[in-house]
């Protein structure tokens, strides 16, 4: 019983900090969907951002904290934008993730964390996203080696394609610019 | 003569260049001098806010308007992906004293954050009025349905953006019916194409930009306009994968807002890099229907 009110509490706590830091009344969602029907993220999702409301207002905040939903969403805000509560779904669910990542209780899978890291890794380097590096490393690092392979001729006919890195100048203020923002992951 | 600093931002500067070459174009038409932001950086795009909670998204697109700051002129960013990023930052900056300070220290100097930052849309509304337009374009596309499609990022969250509805947006249709284009009412025109999920989560994309192309192809629209790099590639440079993934044949033309306007001022298909589209359109037939 006593683990049972402990869980209870330590929902209500999390679901209060998720409240706060975004600023959205979760408890006024009445679960009509429409997040959900406009959503084009749910195919990755385990639970579409109703449900995912749904978590927060039963106080199964955990599960919303590991969820692929929370790890997946890309925030195309759409649900913020079409509530007819106004509720920011959108932000909820960020919030959420930034509450995950913070205390470690989650990660993205595997191929997406590893082409955020390319993406970032690139840009740290040279200043600006040299694509056709980041499609080389990903397909090299995610052993995926045809990953829209079909794209180069096509990429190549068109004249989209750079293969000599751009390069800005002060790189040197970009690096210290990755190193403060690794050092300070949490700030909001 | 009105002046821009300009971020072009990655897209533009190589897979995009027709957006690059056909805003050049438009804004040298109408008298409005661009000067390319020194030594710009990548504004983060969405993998910064996403991999490292925020503060490395605001950082990357703080040095942008950093730069920007030390000169007058407003800042326009055609990207609405890179537009969204310096909205953003900016929004952060201004509402969070510990993040101004943090900036400042990594730029060593007090962050300029307050230049004013324009999406292409905003910026050409206010530079060419609908009517100097219309009579530039002669009704050069009369006949074809141009229908706007905006997306996620050049519009939304509102509050961040406060230009044009975040769900039913029409800033671009006075320009656009000033080429003398139709232009039919999009019920998609605000839904997301999939974003940047084309490498790690192809399906996510196909299907969500799937979805967006046969609601076009069935109301009977000719192309879709847009101000987003990544929209129009997951779209167009995507639509052969999404055939063959849907067993589909759809042709439909993705165009940049600048290309459409740029058509309606005469400019040639080459000069505005029509040839770059992966599906192109059939400028002539366009033109020809019009005369």
């Amino acid at each position: 019983m006593i683990e049972a009110a402990k869980t209870i509490r330590a929902g209500e706590e999390m679901l209060a900090e998720i409240e706060r830091r975004s600023g959205q009344d979760v408890s006024s969602c009445y679960q009509c969907g429409t997040c959900s029907s406009t959503c084009t993220a749910t195919l990755a999702f385990d639970y579409p951002p109703h449900l995912f409301m749904r978590l927060l207002q039963l106080g199964l905040v955990e599960r919303a904290l590991a969820s692929r939903t929370a790890q997946m969403c890309y925030d195309c805000m759409t649900c913020s934008s079409r509530c007819p509560v106004g509720i920011d779904v959108a932000d909820v669910i960020e919030t959420t993730k930034n509450i995950a990542d913070e205390s470690g209780r989650s990660r993205p899978p595997k191929e997406v964390a590893l082409f955020r890291r390319l993406f970032l890794r690139n840009v740290c380097r040279h200043g600006r996203l040299h694509e056709a590096g980041l499609l080389a490393w990903y397909n090299i690092k995610s052993g995926q080696f045809f990953n829209d392979l079909s794209l180069v001729p096509l990429v190549l006919r068109k004249k989209k394609v750079h293969l000599v890195p751009p390069r800005i100048r002060q790189r040197r203020e970009l690096r210290r610019i990755f190193r403060q923002a690794k050092t300070k992951p949490g700030a909001k | 003569m009105s002046k821009y600093a300009y971020f072009p931002g990655c897209s533009l500067a190589s897979s995009s260049m027709e957006y690059d070459t056909s805003f050049r174009l438009v804004a040298r038409e109408f008298g409005i001098e661009l000067q390319e932001l020194d030594d710009w950086n990548c504004c983060g795009a969405s993998p910064a806010p996403h991999h490292w909670v925020e503060v490395l998204g605001v950082l990357l697109a703080a040095r942008n308007l950093h730069i920007a700051g030390a000169g007058e002129a407003p800042l326009v960013a055609p990207c609405a992906g890179c537009y969204n990023r310096l909205k953003h930052a900016q929004y952060k900056l201004e509402r969070n004293q510990e993040l101004r300070r943090q900036t400042s220290e990594v730029l060593g100097e007090e962050v300029r954050y307050q230049t004013e930052v324009l999406n292409i849309v905003k910026m050409l509304n206010r530079e060419i009025k609908p009517g100097a337009l219309a009579e530039r374009a002669r009704e050069r596309l009369a006949g074809v349905r141009l229908a706007p499609y905006y997306g996620c990022l050049l519009v939304r969250p509102a509050e961040v953006i406060g230009y044009d509805d975040p769900r039913d947006p029409k800033k671009m249709e006075p320009l656009l019916r000033a080429t003398g284009a139709e232009v039919p009412h999009f019920a998609l025109k605000s839904e997301c194409c999939g974003s940047y999920m084309g490498l790690a989560r192809k399906e996510i994309v196909l299907r969500a930009s799937h979805r967006i192309i046969e609601a076009a192809v069935a109301a009977g629209i000719d192309a879709l306009v847009t101000a987003c790099p990544l929209c129009q590639q997951n779209l167009d440079l995507r639509q052969g994968q999404i055939n063959r993934a849907f067993g589909t044949s759809f042709r439909l033309p993705v165009l940049y807002f600048s290309q459409a306007i740029g058509l309606a001022l005469g400019a040639s298909p080459e000069e505005l890099g029509i040839d770059s589209l992966a599906v192109e359109p059939d400028v002539d037939r366009w033109l020809k229907g019009a005369a």
